[in-house]
């Protein structure tokens, strides 16, 4: 019966059954019907996919290679936009403080996030309202937050200033945000804030998900708490770990609101990234430039995603 | 058919009314005849007609044009959707809706955004429309004519002024003349010896002015130029920055930063930054359009009292008091282009326009306008008069081009004193570094 239902069903319109050799060819099995339907019913995903995602990214590293300006079609001048920004002190600034940024708040987020994930899965008094307390940061809309953070930092009527002068730490006040060596660090410090109770958060989720039993063998086998944290906590999320890791790193690359509510790229450059620089090279309407100031972050990612991918399937 | 006490009869009235509005209709293609109800030979609308006005720190002013458009609407039988918008994401919106073909029927720009999307053939030519306009409102005030003069534009008109905007100074009168300052500075060195003897940090400093990547910082680009300094020469096509009246601005500016005479955070203030120092009472001189202003009347009226407001002052070699005439504009992809001419007329009633100044922190365009009380009631209008009267063209001296534009953009001359006052190099160095970058941005628009 299953046999007929498959003839029927796969039998073009019109065709006629000519042959038995025929009839074979255009059977499928349960299997390939299967398949069929599966690519059947992600084909509109895939078109979505395409329609969003895939060709705005291949317009945008075309345009890169274009001197495309709003309203005009531009015409292919290569790699001239990249080789105009590599030129343009503020790209080479931009590249350093990227790295420096990213960096220092992922590595922040990970001892943090981890520490207090940590903490919160062990059976400590208040657990569910402190693991309540701990996602703020990230509930609170990202422009309430950097602004607030504006306000912390500002030298005249910043609560970090009255705290420092009241404490007589400091002569004068400091200006966090406008001084070269305090502009980077503040900002890292106010986006680590906001971002790192996703990683408590997907660690936390991680950690509950660890058998009880291992820890109970290791604990008999005679591991202290480091080494069970070492060899039983860390192997169990670290799948975890690498796809938060993924996942926060292009997030905090793309993080326009943290640099252009704090300093907007200033002072001198000292906090421009990529997404404000982009931003600028809009509003003089080209958006070959601020294409190409775009995708030039995109090996970087392609690479952590790579490394990142790699490393689960070795998992 | 003369009748005997000399009028016309009913039918010969009638048919005379008729012949008139035909004409009228052939010879008054933007329907400004029918400005006020009379039904319009207009063309019907394609779909519903939007409008995107820039919004501005007025509510009562945003409301106004809103309600004015939608009655024009009303008037014939269009369906109208207003959209304010954010001034800041003019650019943002604008781009986004010209790469996706949705721009609006019409809508409010600056003269930059203005420059950029005509160069692209965006924008529809509004020639006729500002020669209508100027020629019922007495003239338009040689300011708002110059700053859309088609020579500047390929040889068309493509934006119909509404308003004059442009910074003023604003300072703190009271502490002044408690020093003895009751008149305002006459130059920016001036201003500086001032604020040093009247301020009083960490309470209130000085000069209250932007230094940061914002459009407030540029700023620094008119004092620059009216130490003497140019952006590029006078083709517009070479930068030439580099020249020693742009190292004596550089020097007079770091050095009043080092003398502390600005506020802390200067260098990274955001679009708001002079507002707040002078609103909390932080700075003695601001230079602000009027938002400062219309604050301080609704909330502050004290500290409103002990402001006074004057043109910004010159330097050694000139005054640059940049005006720039904020445009209503057509793109060139509307499906309603005649109506949007209409409105356009429409909009430039004298009634509407003085009433909406009342409000709006702009200055006038048209000669009919300089009338309306508020210029004489209001100090800060006054300075807007004054501004639209005697300010300087948009860019002056420089050629206010596309590089001119992408300069400001990029906040070069803001940056270029950051490098001296942030990053402590010397002035030698700044100005060579900037020349390079601004070189590199006329380059491309050679």
């Amino acid at each position: 019966m299953v046999r007929d239902r498959s003839r029927a069903v796969t039998r073009p319109p019109g065709a006629r059954e000519t042959s038995g050799q025929a009839t074979r060819k255009l059977t499928l099995s349960l299997t390939q019907r299967n398949s069929l339907l599966g690519y059947l019913l992600v084909a509109p995903v895939l078109v979505c996919l395409s329609l969003l995602v895939v060709y705005p990214f291949l317009f945008a590293i075309w345009i890169s290679f274009t001197d495309r300006t709003v309203g005009a079609e531009g015409r292919f001048i290569g790699l001239g936009n990249y080789a105009y920004l590599l030129w343009q002190p503020s790209f080479q600034a931009t590249i350093w403080n990227t790295v420096v940024l990213v960096g220092v708040v992922q590595t922040l987020k990970l001892a943090a996030g981890l520490g207090v994930a940590v903490l919160l899965n062990q059976p400590i008094r208040g657990r569910r309202f402190w693991r309540g307390l701990v996602l703020l940061p990230w509930a609170m809309p990202a422009f309430v937050a950097f602004i607030t953070w504006k306000l912390l930092y500002a030298p005249q009527g910043g609560a970090f200033n009255l705290v420092l002068l009241g404490l007589g730490l400091v002569d004068s006040h400091v200006d966090f945000l406008s001084t070269k060596a305090l502009a980077m660090p503040s900002v890292i410090v106010a986006t680590f804030w906001r971002g790192f109770p996703f990683w408590v958060i997907s660690f936390l989720a991680a950690l509950q998900s660890v058998p009880r039993e291992l820890y109970e063998a290791a604990a008999i086998d005679g591991a202290g708490a480091w080494q069970r944290f070492h060899h039983v906590t860390l192997p169990s999320i670290r799948h975890v770990v690498l796809v938060v890791l993924l996942l926060s790193t292009i997030w905090t690359t793309n993080g326009f609101e943290n640099v252009w509510l704090l300093t907007q790229g200033g002072p001198s450059d000292a906090t421009m990234t990529f997404p404000v620089l982009a931003y600028l090279g809009l509003q003089s309407l080209r958006i070959g430039e601020a294409a190409a100031v775009s995708v030039s972050m995109l090996p970087i990612f392609a690479m952590l995603a790579l490394f990142v991918a790699k490393l689960l399937q070795e998992e | 058919m003369a009748h005997a006490d000399g009028g016309l009869g009913r039918p010969t009235r009638w048919v005379l009314a008729l012949v008139a509005s035909c004409v009228l209709c052939v010879a008054d293609p933007t329907g400004e005849a029918q400005a006020q109800g009379v039904p319009a030979a207009l063309p019907k609308a394609v779909g519903t007609f939007t409008y995107w006005g820039g919004l501005i720190f007025s509510e009562e002013a945003n409301t106004m044009l809103v309600q004015r458009i939608k009655q024009w609407g009303k008037e014939r039988g269009v369906p109208v959707d207003v959209v304010m918008i954010n001034q800041n994401e003019t650019v943002q919106r604008v781009s986004a809706a010209v790469e996706a073909g949705t721009m609006p029927d019409a809508l409010d720009m600056g003269r930059d955004l203005m420059l950029l999307l005509s160069r692209n053939n965006r924008l529809e030519p509004v020639d006729d429309v500002f020669d209508r306009i100027g020629g019922e409102h007495g003239g338009w005030l040689p300011s708002a004519d110059s700053a859309t003069n088609p020579k500047d534009f390929g040889g068309k008109r493509y934006g119909v002024p509404f308003g004059t905007s442009g910074n003023l100074l604003n300072r703190r009168d009271d502490l002044l003349s408690a020093a003895g300052a009751k008149d305002p500075p006459q130059t920016w060195e001036e201003l500086s010896k001032l604020a040093a003897a009247v301020q009083r940090p960490p309470k209130y400093y000085g000069m209250g002015f932007a230094l940061s990547n914002v459009g407030d910082g540029n700023l620094t680009t008119s004092m620059l130029q009216s130490w003497g300094g140019r952006i590029g020469d006078d083709a517009g096509k070479r930068c030439t920055l580099d020249s020693p009246p742009t190292r004596a601005f550089l020097k007079w500016i770091t050095e009043a930063h080092a003398a502390g005479l600005f506020p802390p955070g200067v260098t990274t203030w955001d679009g708001a930054g002079d507002n707040t120092a002078y609103q909390s009472g932080q700075a003695i001189f601001i230079a602000n359009p009027g938002s400062v202003y219309l604050y301080l009347k609704k909330n502050d009226p004290e500290l409103a009292k002990s402001s006074k407001y004057s043109a910004l002052p010159r330097g050694p070699a000139m005054r640059v008091a940049p005006q720039n005439p904020n445009v209503r504009a057509i793109p060139a992809t509307g499906k309603n282009k005649q109506l949007a001419k209409n409105l356009l007329v429409y909009l430039a009633d004298d009634k509407f326009m003085a009433d909406y100044y009342n409000y709006a922190i702009y200055g006038p365009v048209l000669n009919s306008q300089k009338t309306a009380s508020v210029f004489r009631e209001s100090p800060l209008h006054a300075g807007l008069l004054d501004l639209a009267l005697n300010g300087t063209p948009p860019g002056f001296p420089d050629v206010a081009n596309a590089a001119l534009a992408e300069y400001e953009t990029n906040f070069l001359t803001p940056k270029m004193v950051q490098k001296v006052v942030v990053d402590k190099k010397s002035i030698q160095a700044a100005v060579q570094e900037t020349q390079a970058a601004c070189q590199a941005i006329y380059d491309k628009h050679k």
